[in-house]
């Protein structure tokens, strides 16, 4: 009824610009979807996103809850056919009480702090040395970026050859630097090394990538802000410990959030470097959980084992994005 | 607070020559206000100054000494920016005590305080101490801005249009704030603003500028009615000076070679009845006074009226000249 008089009105008015205003209003308001193919566009998001949900629920949602009910069973895919009996929590319990996974679960919390510190030391140290724009600074930035490119599996296989006690050169360097033979220590292969050999390997390969993220903080703060600061008097040092580091802070958390949930996972490089040798020194949760679910063929003991890391990683990373947001908001 | 002195400085960025040859002496507690159109340099005087831009050439002195070498910290400079440039992650209060935190000033917590709690109160932002400087509104981040620079005691003020995104009212009462401020500490003050009110009341004296150039410098009164140019003449006064062809209205007073006449308001006599030369073609009501838009064969004149005087657009009235300024050729004073 009230569209109705409104063409009514428009045409009693004819050539003025209230006519031509009220019909630019009428024609306006028509979105492209409908008037071409009769689809609102409601419905026209709803196609964009189907595939996506449709594949999202598929290879993520879906094996996560049967994740979750194999869990509570004794299934084994080895023997698929084997009846299937629930146990109740006896797997979580077992998983919580086998101190084989209290020892994966520290070496990998091990490897997630000395990883993050030193990626993020370094990667924020290259990106403050970088953003000062010296001649060639964008040359050394791709150079720096190489090792980040590198597939883990080309990463591994060299480092492993650089670690050689008879002719890598890691060994080699080492010698020259300190004195001590090069073939009288094992990186790969002696207890109180090995970790630091994949420490180390990590850190090469993705302090890059720390960097990066870092970089796009420095070069976020504007440089008036410097400015301010020069003729407010302070000091370099105070520069960075009063505007640098706080306005850049929150990329670096960002860059550590991302690296930890990596490395929290962390499975290639330990298996191309020392496949969690020698004896179980470098035997991250994500081996022993590949060791439980494929070696052993305990799906179900595997499966909780899998839900608590998950557990685990997905409340300490949203405790963490809440503090990220409140530095954000400061 | 001490003389700056600058000689023979000239400034270029690639083909643009944004300062040039520019000498200025800014005296010990003196207030000098630069005008000039947009891109005259204005903002690269005060940024040479401060040590954020080097010169080309020239020389500046900072009581007394020359601190071509000394970085902006060395200057004792204080800047209130164009672009407010707060600190983002900063409290108002921690923007505010910033400048006073540096180690080289050494002084105690409550000195801080007090001086942090006095600035704010004068530029009006003491109820917002505790809000984070990127949750203000534009004016209340330029008067943090105008705090940060006064909570010091620099050799120098240097304010980039400190006021220019306040509404009328605070801008009338900071510039007298400012004003009173700046004669309590006898502070030097290099003040750059478009808004002529603004640079009539608080400089001691004024310098135009044009294309990097310092056209005239001299007192308000000395550059309102003894300008050396067209260009000077033009950026002073309210309505904007008549610059009218010295045929329209010929006074036979006018020196050889006179091409412009400038007529302000004061330089201009309405005479209703007898013969008359112009007509009025609009009128504007601003309340206390009227805006009378008159045309005088092809040209428009703008000037001031009484709000009682009798006229009415279409009105034939007779316009002369009282004592107008004249310009020549080259746009300069003819005397
Ligand atoms: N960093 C820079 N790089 C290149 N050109 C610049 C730079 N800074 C200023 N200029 C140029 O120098 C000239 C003077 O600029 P300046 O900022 O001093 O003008 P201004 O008088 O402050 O103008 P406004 O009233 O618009 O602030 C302009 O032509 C500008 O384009
Ligand atoms: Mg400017």
């Amino acid at each position: 009824m009230p569209k109705f008089r409104k063409e009514t009105q428009v045409t009693s008015v004819t050539d003025t610009s209230s006519s031509i205003l009220g019909k630019a209003a009428q024609a306006t308001p028509a979105p492209l979807a409908s008037r071409i193919r009769g689809i609102s566009d409601r419905t026209m998001a709803w196609l964009f996103i189907t595939p996506a949900i449709v594949l999202l629920l598929a290879i993520n949602i879906f094996p996560l809850i049967w994740a979750v009910y194999l869990s509570f069973t004794n299934y084994r895919a080895n023997r698929p056919n084997a009846p299937l009996e629930n146990v109740g929590l006896s797997n979580y319990s077992r998983v919580l009480s086998d101190p084989n996974i209290w020892q994966a679960m520290q070496t990998t919390a091990h490897f997630v702090f000395w990883t993050i510190f030193l990626q993020t030391l370094i990667g924020f140290s290259l990106a403050y040395l970088i953003d000062r724009k010296f001649r060639g600074h964008a040359f050394w930035t791709t150079v720096i970026l190489v090792p980040m490119m590198l597939s883990p599996a080309v990463v591994g296989n060299f480092w492993r050859f650089l670690y050689q006690p008879q002719i890598g050169l890691f060994n080699y360097i080492v010698s020259f630097l300190t004195g001590i033979p090069p073939s009288s220590f094992e990186m790969l292969g002696s207890v109180q090394l090995s970790p630091w050999a994949i420490i180390i390997v990590d850190t090469w390969m993705w302090t890059p990538y720390v960097m990066l993220i870092c970089l796009a903080g420095l070069r976020s703060i504007p440089d008036y802000i410097y400015e301010a600061a020069e003729v407010d008097r302070a000091s370099l040092w105070r520069q960075f410990w009063s505007i640098t580091l706080p306005m850049a802070l929150p990329f670096i958390m960002l860059a550590v959030l991302f690296r930890g949930i990596e490395n929290f996972k962390m499975f290639d490089m330990v298996t191309l470097l020392t496949g969690g040798g020698p004896g179980s020194t470098t035997e991250v949760a994500s081996i022993t959980l590949k060791r439980e679910a494929f070696e052993s063929w305990r799906t179900g003991r595997a499966s909780a084992f899998a839900i608590i890391l998950f557990v685990a990683v997905f409340g300490l990373a949203n405790i963490y994005v809440k503090a990220l947001n409140k530095v954000k908001q400061r | 607070m001490a003389e700056v002195i600058l000689k023979g400085i000239s400034k270029s960025f690639g083909e643009t020559r944004a300062v040039s040859n520019l000498d200025l002496i800014i005296a010990d507690g003196e207030c000098v206000v630069l005008l000039g159109p947009t891109g005259a340099g204005k903002t690269t005087t005060l940024r040479l100054i401060a040590g954020l831009e080097r010169a080309d050439s020239g020389r500046i002195t900072i009581g007394g000494y020359d601190v071509a070498q000394e970085a902006p910290a060395g200057r004792d400079v204080a800047f209130v920016f164009q672009q407010y440039s707060l600190y983002p992650h900063l409290s108002v209060y921690e923007n505010l005590a910033f400048p006073l935190r540096s180690p080289a000033r050494r002084l105690g917590k409550d000195e801080i305080d007090r001086r942090v709690r006095d600035v704010a109160r004068m530029v009006r932002i003491d109820h917002k101490l505790e809000n984070r400087s990127t949750r203000l509104s534009g004016g209340e981040m330029q008067r943090v801005a105008i705090g940060r620079a006064l909570v010091r005691r620099p050799s120098i003020f240097l304010m980039d249009e400190p006021l220019s995104s306040l509404d009328a009212k605070l801008r009338a009462e900071l510039r007298l704030e400012l004003k009173r401020i700046q004669k309590e500490l006898g502070a030097t003050l290099l003040y750059v603003t478009h808004d002529q009110i603004e640079a009539m009341t608080m400089a001691d004296r004024i310098g135009i500028l044009a294309e990097g150039r310092l056209v005239q410098i001299g007192t308000p009164r000395d550059i309102y009615s003894n300008p050396a140019n067209t260009h000077v003449a033009a950026r002073l006064g309210q309505p904007h000076i008549n610059l009218i062809p010295v045929d329209v209205l010929p006074d036979g007073r006018a020196p050889a070679g006179t091409r412009t006449v400038g007529a302000r308001t004061e330089h201009l006599e309405i005479s209703l009845g007898g013969n008359a030369n112009a007509q009025i073609d609009w009128v504007e009501h601003l309340g206390d006074q009227n805006h009378l838009h008159i045309r005088v064969g092809d040209c428009k004149l703008i000037t001031l009226a009484n709000p009682y005087l009798p006229v009415k657009p279409g009105d034939k009235i007779g316009l002369a000249l009282k004592n107008p300024l004249y310009f020549g050729a080259d746009g300069n004073r003819m005397y």
